[in-house]
């Protein structure tokens, strides 16, 4: 008898199958509400934590990248910045909901004719090797069901000498922030999901969800695994987000 | 542990873009392709750079998983003269070099290449206007503290030199040097006389 696949959903174990399509649930859930409850939540340092990851893509001219789970496309408005009229930036979410709220700012923002969106799964992107010289994956990763096939994903449709950046929920490393941050996690943001976005049930599958989310070290051995190489990272904001990075050779 | 500090994850960032804009620094990036230069800031920290791929890759030498080709060790102030090209020779002879030198030197030149214009960078996130007004009152209180530690230095030594008198003056302790060596003369020619006596004493008996 072979043994039924579990992945976790927040702190439930849930068929590996059946991940996807909660997560899918969750997003499309909070997909009209997502930027402001993004600012609500972080007061507003979001936009350093990406704008840092932004300085660190590297990206010049020309070039072409890929936001992986890019949801509401602010890495890829960055990226598409530096490319330039030349360049050609891919942003993919596995969620429609968000992908057309993504697709939908950029045109706003006046950032198209060099931007493509589309649906993609992350474990299995639909590109061909050797294709981007940098990828990112914006608080996507921990949401994936099978997290090292989608490292793998990534890194063969990274160039030789490509990038990926990797900006997710860690854990806190400033003594004595934990339980600050634990206390804000599992009361203020369900309470504020359940007012801003009427949906407190996914605000704490995302505080659960951070916490079942790899460590910075166990992250870091996951890119070294999948074949990355110079693979390190930097913590933020005392460790709540940090920063991965790896090189393909 | 492969943390790196986010303050050297920007300056990398910083010297990564120069390097791409200036053929010279990517050329010299380009030779130094997977060589790694370890810098010891004594008493202060010590950093690792690798080229790769073209790019210059910084981090804690206590991440790095293997010996540098070069390592080069210093104080701060020796350091930075000789990453700024200064021609001030002060603390110059106190930085050491182990390993191969070439590789040394080929990292100082593309540092010395890619160095960053502050008051640019700055201009990214404050707009032109406030990154030079920020630039120019640097600059005038840099100047300011480089003056004030001269006028110091003078007149301490003008304090102790003449109104104390705890220390002798340049002028009367060149006096006194040069009465020293009027000294020793003299004596060496007393003791050459005496040996000269010496020997006609011993040839007389």
């Amino acid at each position: 008898m072979t043994e039924k696949r579990t992945a976790d959903f927040g702190y439930e174990t849930v068929d590996w199958a059946e991940k996807a399509a909660r997560v899918r649930s969750v997003f499309a859930s909070v997909a009209g509400k997502y930027d402001v409850m993004n600012d609500l939540m972080s007061f507003g340092v979001h936009r350093l934590w990406k704008q840092f990851t932004l300085s660190l893509t590297g990206l010049r001219p020309g070039q072409r990248a890929l936001d992986v789970a890019g949801g509401t496309g602010d890495l890829a408005a960055g990226m598409l910045r530096q490319v330039g009229k030349q360049g050609r930036v891919v942003l993919s979410d596995i969620n429609p909901a968000m992908l057309a709220r993504g697709r939908d700012r950029l045109i706003d923002a006046g950032l198209v004719g060099n931007v493509e969106c589309l649906v993609a799964d992350a474990e299995c992107l639909p590109f061909e090797d050797n294709s981007f010289d940098c990828v990112t994956i914006g608080f996507g990763l921990r949401n994936v069901t099978d997290k090292e096939a989608a490292l793998r994903s990534m890194h063969r449709v990274l160039k030789p000498g490509g990038q990926l950046l990797v900006l997710e929920f860690s854990k806190p490393t400033l003594p004595g922030l934990a339980p600050i941050y634990d206390a804000y996690s599992f009361k203020v943001l369900p309470w504020l999901g359940g007012i801003v976005a009427q949906d407190a049930a996914s605000y704490r599958y995302l505080a659960e969800s951070i916490r079942m989310h790899p460590d910075q070290e166990t992250l870091l051995a996951m890119l070294t695994q999948a074949g990355f190489a110079q693979a390190r990272y930097h913590n933020l904001s005392g460790g709540i987000v940090a920063l991965h990075r790896g090189y393909k050779l | 542990m492969a943390e790196t500090p986010v303050w050297l994850a920007a300056a990398e960032a910083v010297l990564n873009r120069n390097i791409a804009s200036q053929a010279r620094a990517r050329r010299l990036a380009g030779r130094l392709e997977g060589k790694s230069l370890s810098v010891d800031v004594t008493g202060v920290l010590a950093l690792r750079a690798t080229c790769l791929g073209g790019r210059l890759l910084l981090c804690r030498e206590e991440a790095a998983a293997e010996p540098a080709d070069a390592v080069i060790s210093g104080p701060p102030a020796a350091l930075l003269t000789l990453s700024t090209g200064g021609n001030r020779p002060a603390g110059a002879g106190s930085v050491q070099v182990r390993g191969d030198a070439e590789v040394a030197a080929q990292y100082r030149d593309l540092l010395r290449a890619a160095r960053p214009d502050w008051e640019e960078e700055l201009s990214r996130w404050l707009g032109d206007v406030p990154a030079r007004r920020l630039g120019v009152f640097a600059r005038r209180a840099f100047s300011w503290g480089r003056s004030a530690r001269r006028s110091f230095g003078e007149n301490i030594a003008e304090y102790l030199q003449e109104e104390s008198r705890t220390l002798v003056n340049r002028v009367e302790l060149d006096e006194f040097l040069r009465g020293v060596d009027h000294l020793r003369e003299t004596g060496d020619r007393v003791a050459a006389r005496l040996k000269r006596l010496e020997r006609r004493l011993q040839d007389a008996g």
